[in-house]
This record gives C-alpha cells, structure tokens and sequence, in this order.
C-alpha cells in the first residue's frame, strides 16, 4: 500500500509516479473551505463532516510514512487550495489541549504520524517570505506532532518536478 | 475615515472575529464611517468592492492551522492585482484570534497579511493577535477577564484612526491557562454528549 502522500496544487500529468508507493491527492478549487464548525472534533471524530473529495484526506494521514506538500508559496504560506485541504484535516489531531515547552498545543490523535516535506514554488521569493515558510513548516510539524520536516524553495512548478523526477 | 471590517470567520454562528469587530468599532467611535462585509460566499469582485472609498481596512479571522483560513486567503490572493486600484491609499490592519492560550501563535499568519500588502503595493499597518479566543464570549471585552483585550483593542484602534503602522501586539485574556484548558475541555465533552457520542467516542482512530 502507498505510503508517501503527495498534495499538491499544479499539473503533475507527466510525472510518472509508483502507484504502490505514492498516494496523489489534487488539491483544487472543488475542495470546499472549512466552515469552522468542529464537527471533525465533535460529531464525526477524526473525519471532516463536508462531503467531496477532501473528505476522507485526513483519516489517510495516519497511514502514511510522510506527507510531501507541493503549493505555490503564498503571502510566505500555502495556497488557496492547499489551505483548503490543510484547514479541514485537523481531525487528524484530538481536540483537547496540551502543552509544549510551556506553550498550548493540541494532544496527537494517532500514535504514528508522518513527516512532513514542503516543497514550495514561486518567482522571486523574498528572503522575508522564505523565513515565514520555515517558520511555518515547523509550526506545522508542531502541531501535527510530525518529528521530522523539511521545506524547499523553488522558483517555478516545472523545475520543482525536475526534482521530484 | 471610511473604515471597511473584515469578517474572516466562516462560522455562521456568533464568532469571535465578530466580537472583536463589534468591541473594535466601538472603540474606534461614532467620528468614522463603517462598512461591515463577511468574507465566506463573497465573489472576489464583492470583496473588492468593499474596499471603495475606503481609507483603512481590518481584516479580523480565526488562526487556521497557522495560518489564514483558505476562504480568506483565496480571497486576498484573487484580489491582490486590483487592489491598490480600488483603495490605492487603504492602510490593512489585521487581528488574528486563536484557540491556543498564547496570542504570540497568530505571529505567522500576521505575517502573512503584511506579506500579503508587500504584494498587493498596499500600505500594512500593524496586526493585533489574541489568544485564548474560545472565551471572547465569557464578558463583555474589556471587562473582567477579557480587560487585557479591551487594552489592547484600544491601542490598536488609536493606530487605525491616525493610519499608523507599528509593529504587531499581542494580548491574552487575564485569566489563568489551566483555568481557560479546563473550561475548553468541558465545553468539547458537552458538545460531544450533546451530538450522542460517548467521551471515548471522541479519541478514535480511523
Ligand atoms: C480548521 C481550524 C484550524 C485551527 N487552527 C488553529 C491553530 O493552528 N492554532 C490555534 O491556536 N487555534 C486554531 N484553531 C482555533 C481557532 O482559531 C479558534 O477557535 C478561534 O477562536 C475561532 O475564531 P472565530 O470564532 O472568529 O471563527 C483552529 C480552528 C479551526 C476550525
């Protein structure tokens, strides 16, 4: 079974990846927003109540070995249709409180989790964005108890997949 | 000043971001002109539109994984180009609220907005970030245990009149973090029994 989990924002037609190793999940507009309503917490845990196909993204987290994040960067954070997926996969994590270093975070629904590896696309990142998308992958990884993250920077879709060839 | 709020939260029920707008618009007094307009369902072309006129703008959303809930951020994204157009002279001001104790955990997404300005040629002002949003409703802000957020909204809307930009503030209610972790976890196992699910319900694993 696949245990690499590819999310990504961009056309990826022509790459050629192993069925039996990776997964491949399209974010796209389809993906509906979160409605801020815990349901993923509260009525159905673990699994957002909004049907399409985000649906069932965040149950097939904890199967996975780790999570590779392809988005433009924007605004030095994910885009559009990667937040969408992003936003309605926090049923991943249990809904009560713990603390980390002396700060609040949530307690781990699942005892394995993948890593996390992001790698980002745009032109002409700025060295401010850059450092908000480190400091946003480690946050991340934080909060969705990931021990190990990495984060990469490219400056367009097409040589990104240059490198994931 | 013509002064466009912001609503970032998708909820349709009372949110906090609402709250906040309501507590802000008070303290920025009855001298400006306000326009209110909720981000979820509008068309990039309705969001834009409520920038006319405007001289300064405060974005209010709940922290979303780290970030800006994707609504908004697609939103600001699809606006960003025409933005400086409509509102050439609008100063953003943002306040991200959180459900963590600690309004430091809002510092990326705020970030993120003045990021955002860079990229739409718009003037950033400062952006207030607040922790332990789940208790906005718990009195009236300002007073009591939410007197921190009343001092800090003040501070901020001082700002948003002069079209100031500063660097970000931060405030949590002047309540105790195992008090507001005790109540947050009651409120979760209430709603859960209220939905039919058994308190082990809410810990499985799929
Ligand atoms: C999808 C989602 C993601 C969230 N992510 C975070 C987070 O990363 N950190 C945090 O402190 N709170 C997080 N929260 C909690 C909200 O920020 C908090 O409940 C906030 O008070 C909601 O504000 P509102 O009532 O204005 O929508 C998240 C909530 C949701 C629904």
């Amino acid at each position: 079974m696949a245990d690499i989990l590819i999310v990504h924002d961009i056309d990826i037609k022509g790459l050629d990846l192993d069925k039996d190793k990776y997964a491949i999940f399209q974010a796209s507009r389809e993906v509906k927003p979160c409605v801020g309503c815990f349901g993923c917490w509260l009525k159905t845990p673990g699994k957002c109540v909004i049907k399409d196909s985000d649906s069932d993204f965040a149950a097939t987290i904890p199967h996975m070995q780790e999570v590779i994040v392809i988005s433009q960067l924007t605004f030095g954070g994910l885009s559009p249709n990667i937040k969408a997926v992003f936003d309605r996969s926090i049923g991943f994590i249990l809904p009560f409180f713990c603390s980390i270093d002396g700060e609040m975070h949530h307690q781990q629904r699942y005892a394995k989790r993948p890593s996390l590896r992001y790698l980002l696309y745009a032109k002409n990142i700025s060295d401010e964005e850059k450092a908000t998308a480190q400091k946003l992958v480690k946050a991340n990884a934080l909060n969705l108890g990931a021990d190990n993250y990495s984060i990469e920077f490219y400056d367009s879709a097409a040589k990104l997949l240059e490198g994931l060839k | 000043m013509k002064i466009l709020l912001i609503n970032g939260s998708p909820k349709s029920s009372i949110s906090s971001s609402e709250l906040l707008i309501n507590a802000l618009s008070e303290q920025l007094g009855s001298s400006n002109e306000y326009v209110t307009i909720r981000a979820m369902g509008l068309s990039k072309q309705e969001f834009l539109d409520g920038f006319t006129g405007v001289d300064a703008a405060v974005v209010v959303f709940p922290l979303y994984v780290d970030g800006i809930p994707s609504h908004l951020l697609r939103l600001l994204y699809e606006s960003k180009d025409e933005l400086k157009h409509i509102a050439p002279n609008v100063v953003i001001y943002a306040i991200a609220n959180n459900g963590f104790y600690e309004g430091e955990q809002n510092t990326l997404a705020l970030n993120m907005m003045r990021h955002f300005c860079n990229s739409a040629d718009v003037q950033w002002g400062q952006g207030l970030g607040i922790g332990a949003g789940g208790m906005l409703s718990a009195a009236p802000i300002g007073a009591g245990p939410l007197k921190n957020i009343g001092a800090a909204l003040k501070s901020f809307s001082h700002n948003i009149n002069n079209k100031i930009s500063k660097d970000n503030l931060f405030a949590q209610p002047n309540f105790p973090k195992l008090l507001y972790k005790l109540c947050v976890h009651l409120v979760w196992r209430q709603s859960a029994r209220n939905n039919g699910l058994k308190r082990k319900d809410l810990y499985k694993r799929l």
